[in-house]
């Protein structure tokens, strides 16, 4: 209740202004990280009950937006206005004194609490001793009223993901939010919950409650919301109302962009084909993660898998790499059958893997570099540390890594180093691997390593080896790849010869459009 | 066979279960807030033996049983410090915890080994009430401190299910950054309740010393109910009301012994009806051993863990 | 933060200078005496000529520093078994039931097969039966992690008190294979005469509690120190241990690193406990009981960082203030035992305490005044 009184009182003081004044505005907004300027000069309206969706994809600063529209960061210059009004955040705790909640990508709920202990948990007007029965009623008349259905008495760690969802959401409504920020809704939902959240959102903002949708997926936003901006590389590149967006423009700006990266292409004639994907299926917890999959790439060839996070890349990397067994098909690499091999298999058939988690998966944080350079070799009863320390010492003359010395934690390399070390091992120290299949290799990365990045696998290429390149950088793909398919839903819906990619059809496939 | 013994067996099982219940209540609100104390052993011998040296220089039953839980509170402080302060591995800081209190315990209680001892904890005189079949040794046979044992209990599920303290609490042993993430001090919350339950812990042994205990015994004074009040953590799936039924069977279980031995029954050997309690509650854990139970009954998640903020 | 007129200021450490491995540990103990030496004052011992009758039947006399390696022997073997699995992330505090159990392992072998066998062959015998029974009693919560991910803390801390009654049983509950039936007095049946070691007389005629098993426990020790260091199966433990999601990019089973090191770690404790039996009991002996060498062992791990050379020197320290509070109380100013305990206790939660120094670098510079 103390919420909703801050919330009144700020509203009262500029009711005047009420309809005219924008519900939140972000003006001149620049926040910078070391290396990055995520935001650069931004402006941002909203005004009350509008959707306005900030669209673009990973990277380009939208989330970035929506954490200081909420008081988790604190912009270095910029005003955030509410209903006109200037207004300071320190903390999200400010935000929500002034109605703004954001709901995360990552769920923060307590799963042996029920839907209404939840909600509650932490809410300051919270009574000493809890009134149980009539929170479940209020939080029970705040599903009602915006479509969530939730049963108040659920468990939180038996529901699913949309539902857990609609948690966060009631739990920011009773709250008081009248702005709810959502960041990646749409992320982890299922089709038919992606219809009931538009359901809500719609709900919302017909009781006057403004909502921020911050997406990559343009296919889905074009219908649910009023406004969409777009932004890339830390900037808003258009802004289109509803009935004037275009679907086509909309890509054009969220991917359509002058490529000033020279393309690397294969210089030598391709040969045969080293890693073939047949019709593989995957399903999980009764879900299809990805549907009849086929691909060859062959020796000398960089094939580019596009397409925006949560398409069941990752997935299709570990089918590939053994690191999950499909329900069908088949993964040869080498001619040697691998899908139900495990990941010991597919290594002793030629593959070599770059996860896209360089310190937490692809290498051992707390180990040395030497130790690193043998996690994926044959190691037989005892470890050759002394054969990896002469090559970890190679690699870090040849690809000018940064370290004190072949026996520093690899947690102490900067991302650039630490890729240049899981590359290094990868496509050179293990020995016979001619097919690769790499991850986002340039995550995160300033310019000059991306540049080093790209020059290794493009020797890679050149030195005859066959590779798979999924990254959600359409940039990336662009600049590197002989051939380019996109990746959406766990389909591939699209493949394109890399010389002569339309870009316009890429970005629309991405985004789940057909052409 | 006598049923008047085994009535009589069952009332002691309630009585001696006050010592567990209170040792393992504290135990509860402790790993509650993710911090697992292990020290409960070293810490029953503390309050048992700087109670009765209060006792012994005062002559006062309450200002020895005040400075008992004073000592629970500094010795579960110590724990906090190193454990919350400082991030260091909780298991090992409560097994030091156990050896630094045992030792101490056996120290300072070197010059009272087998004196009697200066005051006692008596039952409650309900005048003919205590004379009723079944009810008067069941219900009305005990002291004042085992009927407020059963009202802290009642107490203390209600402040942890109830009230938005006890939410706070139970959402930190879950998930401490989501209490983070809402304002709290997952820091506080630990100490508070680590140093809390610490004070249970040797209230229950300073409880034990003058009601159940013939004299001070060194560490054979109170043999291993520590350690057995901790299993009953597990038992009761860290509920505190499901303690009592837990305490009960297990003090049943460290009373049964004696009086097969008086009856002259052997049906099982008494050691072997000593690892019951241990065998039913390892049962218990591989009941609770299934995602969806372990979710709901199974230990708070990050019991053990040592809070860190995701810094970015 | 300020106190008392200084501004001591906390920064963190990225790595952590050597020095401090030795400091920690030294300064540790010096506060541990000091904490002693309060107690001793308060009641009325001298600390300093304690601890100096301390020292010299704890380690610089002859059967002082044999008593003390006597002691120390399983408890290298605990220790070990601790670190063993500490350093995994698994938390098994059974190794002092898993210690009962090589007791009982050891010394049915003793008893049952050792006869007809020469010492040379009886006595690895033994200590394989130990390792064995040390191991089985793991057994059970080694599966549960590895197959169902529950906590290891408290199944083998429930075990311990089912190997405790056990022990109890097969000698004061019972009239078994391992009562001995020549006496109504409840005692362990000796093992063969075969299966047992004499002590180390170390070149004088004198009879120590000093076993061959020492220099056993010593080589465990050694060998496992370079066996984890240089060995695949070392590697894939540590990079488990590092990160889990790496071990599986890498291949590795995580069901079997986890119960495979649980198992090991069983079979180290259980090699002390039979040790025992071949060394000073040679028999099933409820002594044991009293030591708590299993919980030690854990402290000893922890105290030596769960380096395996470290633990056969944190073993010895032990040992040696445990036998040398066992001269003092028999002096002619006794000073309880107990004394040796509070000191084991205090060392291990100062060098808990020491992490705040390992972790954060603290300045301590006084307060300019500030300027008006």
């Amino acid at each position: 209740m103390a919420n909703l009184a801050v919330v009144t009182s700020v509203a009262g003081s500029s009711s005047s202004s009420r309809t005219s004044q924008p519900a939140l505005e972000a003006r001149g907004v620049t926040k910078r990280f070391p290396g990055v300027v995520a935001n650069d000069a931004v402006d941002f309206d909203l005004a009350r009950g509008e959707v306005h969706t900030l669209l673009g994809e990973n990277g380009a600063g939208k989330s970035t937006l929506a954490s200081v529209l909420c008081g988790l960061y604190r912009p270095e210059e910029g005003q955030v206005l509410r209903n006109g009004a200037e207004i300071r955040l320190n903390s999200p705790r400010d935000g929500l004194a002034h109605g703004i909640a954001m709901v995360h990508q990552h769920f923060r709920l307590v799963d042996r609490f029920t839907v209404a202990e939840n909600v509650v948990l932490g809410h300051k007007s919270l009574s000493f001793v809890l009134a149980t029965n009539d929170i479940e009623d209020r939080v029970a008349a705040i599903t009602q009223e915006f479509g969530l259905p939730l049963n108040p008495r659920a468990v939180v760690g038996d529901l699913s993901a949309g539902e857990r969802q609609r948690v966060e959401i009631v739990k920011a409504l009773y709250q008081g939010a009248e702005v709810l920020l959502l960041d990646e809704p749409t992320a982890l939902l299922a089709p038919p919950e992606v219809e009931n959240l538009f359901v809500t959102v719609r709900a919302m903002t017909h009781t006057g409650k403004s909502v921020v949708f911050v997406s990559h997926k343009l296919g889905e936003v074009v219908d649910i919301s009023d406004r969409i901006t777009v932004m890339r590389g830390g900037k808003v590149t258009g802004s289109v109302r509803r009935g004037e967006a275009d679907v086509r423009k909309l890509a054009e700006l969220m991917v359509g962009r002058e490529i000033n990266i020279v393309p690397r292409r294969a210089k030598s004639p391709m040969s045969d084909v080293l890693l073939s994907v047949s019709q593989v299926h995957l399903e999980r917890d009764g879900a299809e993660i990805l549907s009849d999959i086929n691909l060859d790439v062959r020796a000398g060839e960089i094939v580019g898998v596009a397409g925006v996070a949560g398409n069941g890349q990752r997935d299709l990397a570990e089918v590939i790499a053994g690191l999950q067994t499909p329900q069908q098909g088949n993964v040869t690499v080498c001619g040697t059958p691998t899908a139900r091999s495990g990941a010991l298999g597919a290594r002793r058939a030629g593959l070599a893997y770059v996860p896209e988690d360089r310190l937490g998966t692809g290498l051992a944080p707390a180990m040395s570099i030497v130790d690193n350079m043998v996690l994926t070799r044959e190691r037989g009863f005892l470890v050759d540390r002394k054969s990896a320390l002469a090559e970890s010492e190679q690699f870090i003359r040849q690809l000018e890594i940064k370290t004190p010395g072949p026996l520093t934690p690899t947690r102490k390399l900067s991302g650039g180093n630490a890729q240049k070390v899981l590359l290094a091992r990868e496509l050179f120290a293990v020995s016979g691997a001619r097919v690769l299949v790499v991850c986002s290799p340039t995550r995160g990365l300033d310019v000059g390593a991306v540049e080093a990045v790209h020059a290794l696998l493009d020797e890679a290429r050149d030195a005859g080896k066959a590779i798979l390149m999924v990254s959600e950088d359409l940039d990336e793909v662009m600049t590197l790849a002989d051939r380019v398919m996109v990746l959406y839903r766990g389909k591939i819906t699209l493949e394109q010869p890399g010389t002569h990619a339309d870009l316009e059809r890429v970005g629309r496939a991405m985004a789940g459009i057909a052409s | 066979m006598n049923s008047n013994i085994w009535l009589l067996t069952f009332a002691d099982a309630i009585s001696i279960a006050t010592t567990l219940i209170l040792a393992s209540l504290g135990a509860i609100l402790t790993e509650r807030s993710g911090v697992i104390n292990l020290g409960v052993e070293g810490m029953l011998l503390m309050g048992a033996v700087t109670g009765f040296l209060v006792a012994d220089s005062s002559g006062s039953l309450w200002l020895a049983l005040f400075v008992a839980v004073l000592v629970g509170v500094a010795l579960a402080s110590v724990h906090a410090a190193l454990t919350v302060g400082l991030r260091a591995n909780q298991i090992v800081s409560g097994l030091a915890m156990v050896i630094f209190a045992t030792g101490l315990s056996q120290f300072i209680g070197k010059p009272i080994e087998g004196d009697p001892l200066p005051v006692l904890i008596r039952p409650i005189d309900f005048g003919a009430l205590s004379d009723t079949p079944f009810f008067g040794p069941v219900v009305f046979g005990h002291d004042l401190f085992t009927y407020l044992t059963w009202v802290l209990v009642a107490a203390a599920s209600f402040y942890m299910h109830r009230t938005r303290p006890g939410l706070l609490l139970r959402a930190t042993g879950d998930a401490p950054a989501t209490v983070d993430a809402q304002g709290g001090s997952v820091a506080r919350i630990r100490w508070v309740h680590t140093v809390v339950g610490g004070a249970l812990m040797t209230f229950a042994g300073a409880w034990y010393m003058f009601a159940r205990s013939a004299a001070w015994n060194q560490s054979a004074t109170t043999n291993g109910i520590g350690w057995i009040a901790l299993a009953l953590v597990v038992f009761a799936s860290w509920r505190p009301i499901r303690a009592i039924g837990g305490a009960v069977l297990f003090g049943f279980s460290l009373q049964v012994p004696f009086t097969l031995q008086a009856e002259q029954i052997r049906i099982l050997p008494p050691t072997i009806l000593a690892m019951f309690p241990y065998l039913i509650t390892l049962a218990v854990l591989v009941a609770l051993s299934t995602p969806r139970a372990r979710r709901l009954l199974g230990a708070p998640k990050m019991l053990g863990q040592p809070f860190v903020r995701d810094e970015r | 933060m300020i106190v008392l007129g200084y501004r001591v200021r906390m920064e963190q450490r990225l790595s952590t200078p050597r020095s401090l491995l030795v400091m920690v540990p030294v300064f540790s103990v010096f506060f541990a005496l000091v904490v002693g030496g309060i107690f001793l004052a308060a009641t009325g011992h001298p600390p300093i000529g304690t601890y100096l009758k301390l020292v010299d039947n704890g380690y610089t006399s002859f059967y002082g520093i044999t008593d003390t390696l006597g002691l120390a022997t399983p408890l290298i073997c605990t220790g070990l078994a601790a670190a063993f699995a500490f350093r995994m992330n698994l938390y098994s505090i059974g190794q002092e039931g898993q210690l009962y159990l090589g007791m009982i392992g050891g010394a049915w072998a003793g008893i049952a097969l050792a006869d007809s066998l020469p010492t040379l062959v009886a006595v690895p015998v033994v200590l394989l039966f130990g390792a064995f029974a040390g191991a089985m009693w793991v057994a059970v919560p080694a599966l549960l992690r590895a197959r169902l991910g529950t906590s290891e803390i408290v199944s083998t801390l429930l075990l311990n008190y089912v190997a405790l009654n056990l022990l109890n049983y097969f000698i004061f509950g019972s009239t078994g294979f391992f009562r001995d039936p020549t006496t109504s007095f409840p005692q362990g049946r000796p093992v063969a005469e075969s299966a047992r070691l004499s002590p180390i007389s170390f070149f004088t005629d004198k009879v120590t509690n000093t076993y061959p098993t020492f220099f056993i426990a010593v080589i465990l020790a050694v060998v496992l120190f370079w066996l984890m260091r240089l060995s695949n199966y070392g590697y894939e433990t540590a990079v488990y241990a590092d990160s889990p999601n790496t071990a599986r990019y890498a291949g590795m089973n995580s069901a079997w690193l986890q119960s495979s090191v649980l198992l090991i770690s069983g079979a180290l404790a259980g090699v002390g406990g039979a040790m025992y039996v071949v060394g000073p009991a040679g028999k099933v002996d409820p002594g044991l009981l009293q030591v708590g060498l299993g919980y030690a062992g854990i402290v000893v791990a922890a105290l030596a960082r769960y380096n395996f050379i470290a633990v056969i020197v944190a073993a010895v320290l032990f040992a040696g203030l445990r036998t040398g509070g066992n001269a003092l109380q028999i002096s002619s100013d006794p000073v309880p035992i107990a004394i040796a305990v509070v000191l084991q206790g205090a060392v291990l939660l100062f060098a808990l305490g020491g992490e705040l120094f390992r972790r954060n670098k603290v300045t301590i510079s006084r307060v300019q005044a500030a300027a008006t």
